[in-house]
C-alpha cells in the first residue's frame, strides 16, 4: 500500500465514521434499523455540491446538507411512528424516494466541484500536502462530532433517548415522550450522514447519485468492527469504537484490494465488504462460545 | 386523592374479540391510603391499573388525580403523578443501562429533560446514599448494568426508583409475582416500609388473598370488570382468606370459587 493510498483510506474511513456514528444512533441506541442512509448520504453530497457550484458559502452548503439529511430522517420516522409503517420498510420507502430527489437536486446524475472553494480550500495553503490536509480536516470534524454526541447522550434528553431504544414502555412510564425522541434521534442520525455526504463531495470533488449504494452496510460494518476490536464500556467509548472501526474497515478493504497476491480488483469491493461484515459478526460469537461452552442460551 | 368514576374500558369494540374489561368502576382513594386489589384472571385488575397509569384510555367515565381530570392523558403526560413498578422485573428498568442511569431516568420522571448532565457528582452521591438504604450492597455497583441484577434486586431498585421523584399514586402491578417466596417477602416488606415512611398513596394488584389482607389499609376485589367487595378498617382486620372467599361467593350469588387456586395463597 502506498502512502497516498494509506491516507486515502484513512480519509474515506473518517468520512464514513460520521455515517457509522449515525448508524450507531439508529441501530444501537434507538434499536431502529434505518436504511434511509443510502439516500441521505448522496442527498448530503448533492445538496452541498449543488449549492457550492451555485456559489454558496461551503460552510453554509454543508449545513444545508445536514438539514436535508435530517429532514429525510424525519420523513422515515414520521412514516414509522405516526403512520405505523414497519421501520425497515419506512426507511426503504424514503431511500427509494431520495434517489429521485437527489436527481432533482442536482438536475443530472452527478455534479463536479472543480474550481469552487470548499471548506477545505483555506487549509490547502498551509504547506501540508493535500492528501494529508484532507484526512486531518475530516478528523477534526469527526472528533468534534464525537465529543458533542457523547455529551448529548450523557444529558437528560440523551439518556431518555437511550431508554426509548432499550425499553420504550418503561421510558413512557418515566414520562419520556418516546415518539419525540424517535423523531429527533432518526433526524440527528441522518443529519450526520448528510454531513458525511457533504464532506465526501468536497474531499472527492464530486457528488454522484450512485454513491449511496451500500452506505448502510459500510456504516454497519464500521460499527461492528469497532465493537469487536475495541469493546469499550460506556457511550463515549462506543462512539470512539465506531470511528476506529470505520478507519480499520477502510484500511482492511484497501489492503485486500491492493495486495496483488490476493488478486482482487476494485469491483470486488462489495464482496470484500460483505465478507468482512460477516466475519466481524461471527468472530465475537465464536469467542463467546470458546470462553463459556455451557452458556449457549445467551445471545 | 384519586377518583375513578363509572369507568368503562372496552377492548376491540366491534370485533369478535370484543372484551368489556371494566364495567363501571367507582373508586376513591384518599391521600395516604394503601389499597390492595385482588381478583381472578381477567377480572380487570391490570386494566384498572392501566387506566390509572394512562396505558389504557377509558371509553367512558373519568379518572381524576387531586381533582385534575386526566382521563384522556397518555402515559408520559401522567408520569409526573404516577409512579409504577411492573410485574416483570425486566419491564420496569432498562437492562442495557447502568443502575445509576436507570435511577437518573426515574429521578426525572415527569420533569422536563434538557441538555444538562444526567449524572453529576451530586446526583451520584445522592443515588449511592439512597440505594444503600436497600441493604443489598448495591451502593458499590452503580456502574453495573441493570441486567446483571437478579429479579429481586431489580424489583427492589425499581421500587426505590419509583420514589426518587414525587407521585400522587404508586401503582404496583403484581410486582412480586415473578419472584421466589423469600425474595417476594423481602420486596413486600420493603414496599410496606417505603409506602409507610413516605406516606404514599398506593394501589397494589396481587394474586394472593393473603398478601391482599396482610398489606395495606383497604382491600378491593374485582370481578368481571366490577368492584364486588371493598373492605377497610375493623371489618378488614377481622378477615382471613376463607372469610374473604365466603364473602366473595355471597357477592356472586352463592357460586363457590374456592377452586380458583390462583386466588388462594
Amino acid at each position: 500500500m502506498t502512502e497516498i493510498a494509506f491516507f486515502g483510506a484513512v480519509e474515506i474511513g473518517l468520512v464514513y465514521a460520521l455515517v457509522a456514528l449515525g448508524v450507531f444512533l439508529s441501530f444501537r441506541v434507538l434499536d431502529f434499523p434505518d436504511l434511509t442512509v443510502d439516500g441521505s448520504f448522496p442527498l448530503g453530497a448533492a445538496v452541498a455540491a449543488t449549492l457550492i457550484v451555485a456559489g454558496a458559502n461551503p460552510w453554509l452548503a454543508s449545513l444545508a446538507a445536514v438539514a436535508a439529511g435530517a429532514a429525510a430522517g424525519l420523513v422515515t420516522a414520521v412514516l414509522n411512528v405516526r403512520f405505523r409503517i414497519l421501520h425497515l420498510l419506512a426507511s426503504i420507502l424514503t431511500m427509494i424516494a431520495l434517489f429521485s430527489v437527489n436527481l432533482r437536486v442536482m438536475g443530472k446524475p452527478n455534479v463536479a466541484i472543480l474550481m469552487q472553494d470548499t471548506v477545505l480550500t483555506p487549509f490547502y495553503g498551509l504547506g501540508l500536502p493535500e492528501h494529508i490536509v484532507r484526512p486531518l480536516f475530516v478528523a477534526v470534524v469527526v472528533l468534534a462530532v464525537v465529543a458533542l454526541l457523547a455529551r448529548f447522550l450523557a444529558s437528560e434528553f440523551g439518556l431518555a433517548m437511550r431508554a426509548t431504544g432499550v425499553n420504550a414502555r418503561m421510558a413512557r412510564a418515566q414520562g419520556v415522550e418516546t415518539d419525540t425522541h424517535l423523531y429527533f434521534g432518526i433526524a440527528l442520525s441522518n443529519g450526520l450522514v448528510g454531513l458525511a455526504g457533504a464532506l465526501f463531495a468536497q474531499t472527492n470533488g464530486f457528488a454522484d447519485v450512485t454513491t449511496g449504494i451500500g452506505t448502510i452496510v459500510v456504516g454497519l460494518a464500521a460499527v461492528i468492527v469497532g465493537e469487536t476490536v475495541l469493546p469499550l464500556r460506556g457511550m463515549a467509548g462506543a462512539l470512539v469504537a465506531c470511528v476506529v472501526g470505520s478507519i480499520l474497515y477502510r484500511l482492511a478493504v484497501q489492503f485486500a484490494l491492493s495486495a496483488d497476491a490476493i488478486g482482487l480488483q476494485a469491483s470486488d469491493l462489495n464482496l470484500v465488504t460483505a465478507v468482512l461484515v460477516a466475519v466481524a459478526l461471527i468472530l465475537p460469537r465464536m469467542k463467546m462460545r470458546a470462553a463459556s461452552p455451557v452458556a449457549k442460551v445467551a445471545k | 386523592m384519586i377518583e375513578v368514576k363509572d369507568l368503562h374500558v372496552v377492548f376491540g369494540r366491534g370485533t369478535p374479540l370484543e372484551k368489556h374489561a371494566l364495567r363501571g368502576v367507582d373508586l376513591t382513594i384518599p391521600e395516604g391510603q394503601f389499597v390492595t386489589v385482588i381478583g381472578s384472571n381477567g377480572a380487570g385488575k391490570s386494566t384498572l391499573l392501566g387506566a390509572l397509569a394512562g396505558d389504557v384510555i377509558a371509553e367512558s367515565g373519568a379518572v381524576a388525580i387531586d381533582g385534575l381530570d386526566v382521563t384522556r392523558w397518555p402515559t408520559p403526560k401522567r408520569a409526573g403523578y404516577v409512579a409504577r413498578v411492573f410485574q416483570d422485573p425486566m419491564a420496569g428498568s432498562c437492562a442495557a443501562l447502568t443502575i445509576e442511569e436507570n435511577m437518573a431516568l426515574a429521578a426525572a420522571r415527569g420533569a422536563r429533560r434538557g441538555l444538562g448532565l444526567a449524572l453529576g457528582h451530586h446526583r451520584r452521591d445522592a443515588f449511592r446514599e439512597r440505594i444503600a438504604e436497600l441493604g443489598l450492597g448495591l451502593e458499590n455497583r452503580l456502574h453495573d448494568r441493570m441486567g446483571l441484577l437478579s429479579g429481586g434486586q431489580r424489583q427492589a431498585v425499581s421500587l426505590l426508583m419509583a420514589t426518587l421523584a414525587g407521585c400522587k399514586i404508586l401503582l404496583l402491578d403484581e410486582h412480586t409475582a415473578a419472584l421466589d417466596p423469600g425474595t417476594a417477602e423481602f420486596v413486600l416488606t420493603l414496599t410496606r416500609r417505603i409506602v409507610e415512611s413516605k406516606n404514599l398513596t398506593a394501589l397494589m394488584v396481587t394474586h394472593s388473598m393473603q398478601q391482599a389482607l396482610d398489606y395495606g389499609d383497604r382491600t378491593v376485589m374485582l370481578h368481571e370488570g366490577k368492584i364486588v367487595l371493598d373492605v377497610a378498617g375493623e371489618e378488614r382486620a377481622g378477615l382471613d382468606v376463607p372469610h374473604l372467599l365466603a364473602l366473595f361467593a355471597r357477592q356472586r350469588g352463592g357460586v363457590d370459587i374456592s377452586d380458583d387456586s390462583l386466588l388462594i395463597g
